[in-house]
């Protein structure tokens, strides 16, 4: 049974389709780029998946459940992560902390229990805080702990909020443009934890623009153009599609 | 956390001035001290809400009313003790937070604010106008005092003087601070935080945000329903006016200008706004306006208020502030 | 009707969605004080007059206010906002003292009577004055240039920037029409009420409760909101009483948020 299968979704907005009739499904611990032009409804998809969205039709099923139009904060709680064009990290907060607040769904101390700083209450915090250093460890962040998040570099802060998911303790991984703003020399860097990722067990579904990368690194790809799915298969398949092609207007992006 | 750190030092300090001070001063600025313990009270609370969970709520008024009314009404009219009563009204304050919680926090930013603003509002109305009920423009009569505590050694701790009271009134700031200190310090905590900074990325880590909101909500409602207790049973007598929106405002103010989002900038701000028109004999007419003045030119110029500045100005200096107060959340 | 003072004052934020918070908060309460201003004016005039007096007021604010802290977080708006409300509060109640005031124009007492109802010429007046202002909106930012301007920023500020509109110009015009239509509103329901310093909770709340009911992000649904809130405002207010019938708009508010959070004509305006 594959851990997301999505079927027929689709999102109006007003007169606006931005998705339609969408069919797919992710594996256990596969790597699925989501490719296409601008405006192809890719980022939508993602809201759509983690509750940002309602579907207008449709239907996702993750891990045999059926998540459809459940909140973001439920779907995060089912497994799903992701992380955001626009970087997203608590700017004021230090790195350890952005991670430690990644793991709140976890997190069993209730109000009373932290009041009275139990012993249940301390263990907890130190078993936090702990995994927060792992995971930062991970993603390569290990000396950066204390500083604000908001002093990184893009780069940094794009791991750190992959380390920030992480810490959910997702079965599935959505990354919407992780290179997105990165340089050159640092593309690398990042393709390489998102790889570590995937080995770790965790699926990964990957938005990007970059072909060379996504080439190389997806176990399946699929195309979207105009809201709906104009091609699947493996890479090589995908390249020699003829819609994929006309779609992109020949214009291949090198990385 | 190191035993002396500066914090702590300050903090014991400014405890042991405000376990002494009544002692020597007169009448009359303790009474003033009184009044900026049980304000600080709800400044504490409102900082909860707003400087760690990042909600700006303006009808706080309504709880401190509600606190206030429901200890007297159920004292009076149900001629139970102090105490049932006392308990009996927090829990009642908590109640009414968790009731308009629920669909206040639904809505986001300036309509959450106007809404709450909308409570207030209506509360102080159906005080105002529920004449058999809370007795109208005139108020209710008869606050109890606490009844007085047996201690172990055969005497008793009665709070008929002006001084017991303020104690009393203390003793209920240092435990409401701590409970907010511990709070805001705990996991529970940084999801607060993480709240007020960003809550849409919060939710997409698996907050329940909503459900976190609305904790906050709740206990910042309940403690300033303790505040309006401890007013009612000090004063002895409460009318409409507490529940009036503007008296929230206030409050906010108080809190602002001392620094949302430090433990110490609601005592500060409030102690501040306070002791200084009593000071320069201020009619009370123009303290709304001349509030409202204050907030505006520190929201503009000096958005972190008294102690931001303060750790602004230490930054400059090169001083190693390790600062214990949590996170400097200017919201 | 409080219908009137609703919609104008719906108008102000609807332009630009955040700032005018804060202008609501004042606006309503500048609707009492400057009535009281008609010192033997000629009501006409003083009409026009407290329009532009309360439009430059909005220009002075937005730039003596707003405008140095537009970058800041939302939040420290809304507290300018609050700041200016106490300020206009407590002046209000300093200058002109807490007791009531009657707003006296020469055909204050006439009453037209058409069969069994009978309404206050004035109030005429005020609906007459708010078909007159809504539909010269209605034309302004449906047909003008700057119109659609106001419409593009209130709707997305980036993508209005990168049309080459220049938001900040935008932004202090659209406060100060909020401002100005507010000016409108009060002299016009000024008579028609009594003048208190607190008289700008009522409107604000009822216009509030419009814009939920109503629908978040629909100017229709605002509209709609309010007239049908205002109806039964006024039920509530001859069947009940005055004070309660807020109480009933602004339970229908409270309703409206537990089980249908959008409204009736909202549309999805929460965006990551």
């Amino acid at each position: 049974m594959a851990l997301l299968e999505v079927s027929n979704l689709s999102k109006a907005f007003g007169g606006l389709m931005a998705v339609s009739g969408l069919t797919f499904s992710v594996e256990q611990g596969q790597l699925v780029s989501i490719i296409g032009p601008n405006g192809a409804g890719k980022t939508t998809l993602f809201n759509l998946l983690t509750g940002i969205y309602r579907p207008s039709t449709g239907s996702i099923v993750f891990d045999g459940v059926d998540i459809t139009g459940c909140k973001p904060y439920q779907s995060a709680r089912h497994g799903i992560g992701r992380t955001f064009q626009r970087t997203m990290v608590f700017q004021a907060e230090t790195v350890l902390d952005n991670v430690t607040i990644g793991q709140s769904l976890h997190v069993k101390t209730g109000v009373w229990a932290a009041i009275a700083r139990t012993r249940g209450a301390r263990r907890e915090e130190e078993k936090v805080r702990e995994k927060a250093r792992a995971i930062l460890a991970f993603v390569g962040l290990a000396d950066a702990g204390e500083r604000p998040a908001g002093n990184l570099t893009e780069e940094a802060q794009k791991r750190l909020s992959i380390a920030m998911v992480l810490a959910t303790d997702p079965k599935l991984l959505l990354l919407d443009e992780p290179t997105g703003g990165v340089n050159l020399e640092e593309i690398g860097g990042l393709i390489e934890l998102v790889k570590k990722v995937q080995r770790s067990g965790i699926a990964v579904c990957l938005i990007e623009h970059k072909m060379r990368m996504v080439m190389s690194m997806s176990d399946r790809i699929i195309v979207l153009n105009y809201g709906t799915n104009i091609a699947e298969g493996t890479p090589a398949e995908v390249a020699s599609n003829k819609e994929v092609i006309k779609a992109y207007l020949g214009a291949r992006r090198v990385a | 956390m190191k035993i002396f750190s500066p914090v702590r030092i300050g903090w014991s300090l400014a405890l042991i001035l405000a376990i002494l001070l009544p002692l020597v001063l007169g009448e009359y600025l303790t009474s003033i001290l009184l009044l900026i313990a049980i304000w600080s009270i709800m400044a504490v609370s409102l900082n909860l809400l707003y400087g760690y969970t990042g909600q700006l709520s303006l009808g706080h008024s309504a709880f401190l009313g509600i606190g206030a009314y429901a200890l007297g009404l159920i004292a009076v009219k149900l001629h139970i003790g102090f105490w049932p009563a006392f308990f009996a009204s927090t829990a009642i304050s908590g109640l009414a937070g968790f009731l308009i919680g629920i669909p206040a926090l639904k809505l986001r930013g300036p309509y959450f604010v106007l809404v709450t603003l909308g409570f207030a509002a209506i509360v102080g109305v159906i005080v105002l106008a529920w004449v058999d009920f809370t007795g109208g423009a005139n108020g209710l009569a008869g606050m109890p005092r606490p009844n007085p505590i047996p201690l172990p050694w055969g005497a008793e701790l009665r709070f008929d003087s002006l001084r017991s009271m303020y104690y009393f009134t203390l003793f209920f700031l240092v435990l409401i601070a701590a409970i907010c200190h511990r709070l805001v310090h705990s996991l529970i905590g940084r999801t607060f935080l993480a709240i007020s900074h960003d809550e849409n990325l919060a939710e997409s880590l698996g907050i329940n945000t909503m459900q976190k909101k609305l904790i906050s909500f709740t206990i910042s409602a309940m403690f300033s329903g303790v505040a309006g207790a401890l007013y009612a049973s000090y004063n002895v007598v409460i009318s409409p006016d507490l529940a009036y929106f503007a008296r929230g405002m206030d409050v906010l103010a108080c809190l602002i200008v001392g620094g949302a989002g430090t433990m110490a900038g609601p005592i500060v701000g409030t102690f501040v706004m306070t002791a200084i028109p009593e000071g320069l004999q201020i009619v009370p007419y123009l303290k709304t306006l001349i509030n409202g003045i204050i907030l505006l030119l520190f929201i503009i110029f000096l958005p972190a208020g008294i102690t931001g500045g303060f750790k602004a100005f230490f930054y400059r200096w090169g001083h190693a502030w390790k600062s214990g107060k949590g996170r400097n959340g200017i919201a | 009707m409080l219908l009137a003072s609703g919609l104008t004052i719906i108008f102000g934020i609807l332009n630009v969605p955040n700032f005018a918070q804060g202008h609501l908060y004042m606006v309503a309460a500048y609707l009492g004080f400057y009535m009281v201003m008609s010192y033997a004016t000629n009501y006409w005039l003083a009409l026009v007059l407290a329009t532009f007096a309360l439009g430059i007021l909005g220009l002075i604010v937005y730039f003596l206010v707003f405008y140095p802290i537009r970058n800041a977080p939302e939040v420290n708006l809304f507290v300018a906002a609050m700041a200016l409300l106490m300020i206009l509060e407590g002046g209000a109640l300093y200058l002109f003292g807490t007791e009531t005031k009657w707003f006296l124009i020469p055909w204050s007492r006439r009453v037209l009577t058409l069969g069994e109802l009978s309404l206050q010429v004035q109030r005429l007046i005020v609906i007459a004055g708010t078909v007159v202002v809504m539909m010269a909106l209605w034309v302004f930012i449906k047909k003008t240039a700057l119109g659609a301007a106001l419409e593009a920023t209130a709707q997305h500020r980036e993508g209005a920037l990168l049309c080459g509109i220049k938001v900040s110009r935008i932004s202090a015009m659209a406060f100060v029409v909020g401002t100005a239509l507010a000016g409108i509103a009060g002299v016009l329901i000024g008579p028609a009420v009594l003048l208190m310093p607190t008289m700008g909770m009522g409107p604000l709340l009822v216009a509030f409760s419009a814009i939920i009911f109503g629908g978040l992000g629909s100017i229709a649904g605002a509209v709609l909101g309010a007239l049908l809130l205002g109806v039964v405002e006024s039920l509530a207010s001859g069947y009940i009483s005055a004070t309660y019938s807020l109480i009933v708009v602004f339970g229908i508010m409270i309703v409206t948020l537990l089980f249908r959070p959008k409204g009736l004509l909202g549309r999805e305006v929460w965006r990551p």
